[in-house]
């Protein structure tokens, strides 16, 4: 029984509200379905315009950015904060500016306060280590490598790697999946999938429109290969004589089993990486509405457990599309079908 | 003697191999020291870590290092000190392109 001024049918209405201008009164209106506290405090609030709602409004974005200069201590040096202007460093700028599209992202699509949902200040270190060629979250900040030259170019260049490594924060303050076997693989997948839709909120591309790669542009000319991975087809980001080639799965049919890698986080990512591409494709529209609402409430909804594997997540996310939007409705059926396409059991 | 350096994981997941072989007298009186440096009996295998990360931290390197007989695996935020000097000396000779000076590729 939902306890409610807000009656039910009017949450789902809000909830199914597609426009971004509306995605944070939509989310909060599914979080209120979802969650009878919610709802409570919507109480005082008019249907249509909920205050109550309104309060949960995510605070501005505050970031600090840091320059190791080569070190490794972190988090080195500030270079730029919250509002200064442009240092003319492409490393700090870009760094700089991809904190504030993945905040974007979580406000505007998720009404979600910062990575950890209270408003945490977003830091970055660049120029970390020699050469260094990587880019992680370290637990409480980001952390930019400048790559090599040969493979590797300066890992701020592509937002759906600074996105996807700020969503590893967001699921350690929320689902806090392990990072190993099935379970590894979904956090490494939930990582894709936002670090995608913050590239896609950004440049304002729909399913159909977006490239579906995450780490565009940070492989040298010298390789032979578009990106990291390919959301869209596994298993075919690269193809090269020096890196081999893109050993991502597209299905179960395929799935590697592996002592490496943690259990193969980063190779069998592909698989729900895929399901997660499929609903967006067949839905249409923007990916983080109806698509992404959907993978949101699923990782931040308390249902998964740490130990998560790939169909015990499947049906989380069918069950959350059936909360959100019906049994009978298009975003169900997305969800089932496209984890049938992928032969992960429901 | 052969030192290797397998470096995996980090977002990319592409693992990285340093080689050097240690043949004549003054290249092992180089690297012997280095190599015994090494605490290589107060490793654990963190890949027997039933949560993943040792360090707790996704995408980070993972390093598999092999000295004749002796080998460790060590998560990057592990190769401090003497494992440290080890891996970069690896690294250093593996791609300077000299004779004998060692290889560096990508594990395929
Ligand atoms: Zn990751």
């Amino acid at each position: 029984m939902v306890c409610s001024i807000v009656p039910p049918y009017i949450l789902r209405r809000l909830a199914a509200q597609g426009s971004p201008r509306f995605s944070a009164v939509a989310r909060a209106a599914r979080e209120a379905l979802l969650h009878v506290g919610a709802v409570h405090a919507a109480r005082t609030s008019a249907p249509t315009a909920p205050a109550g709602i309104r309060q949960l409004e995510p605070s501005p974005v505050n970031r600090s950015v840091f320059d190791a200069k080569s070190g490794e201590s972190l988090p080195g040096q500030v270079v730029r904060k919250e509002g200064d202007a442009a240092t003319g460093d492409p490393a700090v700028d870009e760094a700089y500016d991809g904190l504030g599209h993945t905040h974007s992202l979580y406000a505007d699509a998720f009404g979600r306060n910062s990575i950890d949902g209270l408003g945490m200040p977003l830091k970055a270190t660049v120029h970390f280590g020699r050469m260094y060629d990587n880019a992680f979250w370290d637990g409480q900040q980001m952390v930019f490598g400048d790559g090599d030259g040969e493979v590797f170019e300066r890992f701020t260049r592509s937002l759906s790697v600074i996105g996807h490594e700020l969503a590893h924060g967001v699921t350690q303050f929320s689902a806090g999946l392990a990072y190993r076997n099935q379970a590894g693989a979904i956090n490494e997948s939930v990582s894709d999938v936002f670090g995608a839709l913050v590239e896609q909120y950004f440049r304002k591309q729909t399913a159909a429109e977006a490239s579906w790669l995450i780490g565009e542009g940070l492989f040298t000319p010298q390789v032979e290969g578009s990106a990291l991975r390919s959301m869209k087809a596994p298993g075919t980001a690269y193809d090269d004589d020096v890196l081999g080639k893109d050993p991502q799965p597209d299905s179960m049919d395929s799935y590697v089993r592996t002592r490496s890698d943690n259990g193969g986080v980063h190779i069998n990512s592909g698989i729900p990486n895929r399901a997660f591409c499929l609903v967006a494709q067949t839905l249409g529209g923007n990916a983080w509405d109806a698509p992404g609402q959907i993978w949101y409430e699923t990782l931040t909804g308390g249902s998964l457990s740490t130990a998560t594997t790939f169909t015990a997540f499947a049906k989380a996310t069918a069950a959350t599309a059936k909360e959100l939007f019906g049994e009978e409705s298009a975003e169900h059926d997305a969800v089932r079908g496209a984890w049938e396409t992928v032969k992960v059991k429901l | 003697m052969k030192i290797t350096v397998e470096r995996s994981g980090g977002i990319a997941a592409l693992t990285r191999v340093w080689t050097v072989q240690a043949v004549t007298t003054s290249e092992k009186s180089r690297w012997q020291p280095l190599v015994e440096a090494c605490p290589w009996d107060a490793v654990d295998d963190p890949r027997q870590a039933p949560d993943g990360q040792p360090d707790g931290q996704p995408d980070r390197f993972m390093y598999s290092i092999r000295a004749g007989q002796r080998r460790a695996t060590l998560p990057e935020t592990a190769v401090t000190g003497p494992w440290r000097v080890l891996v970069e000396s690896t690294r250093t000779a593996a791609e300077e392109s000299r004779p004998g000076g060692g290889e560096a590729g990508f594990r395929r």
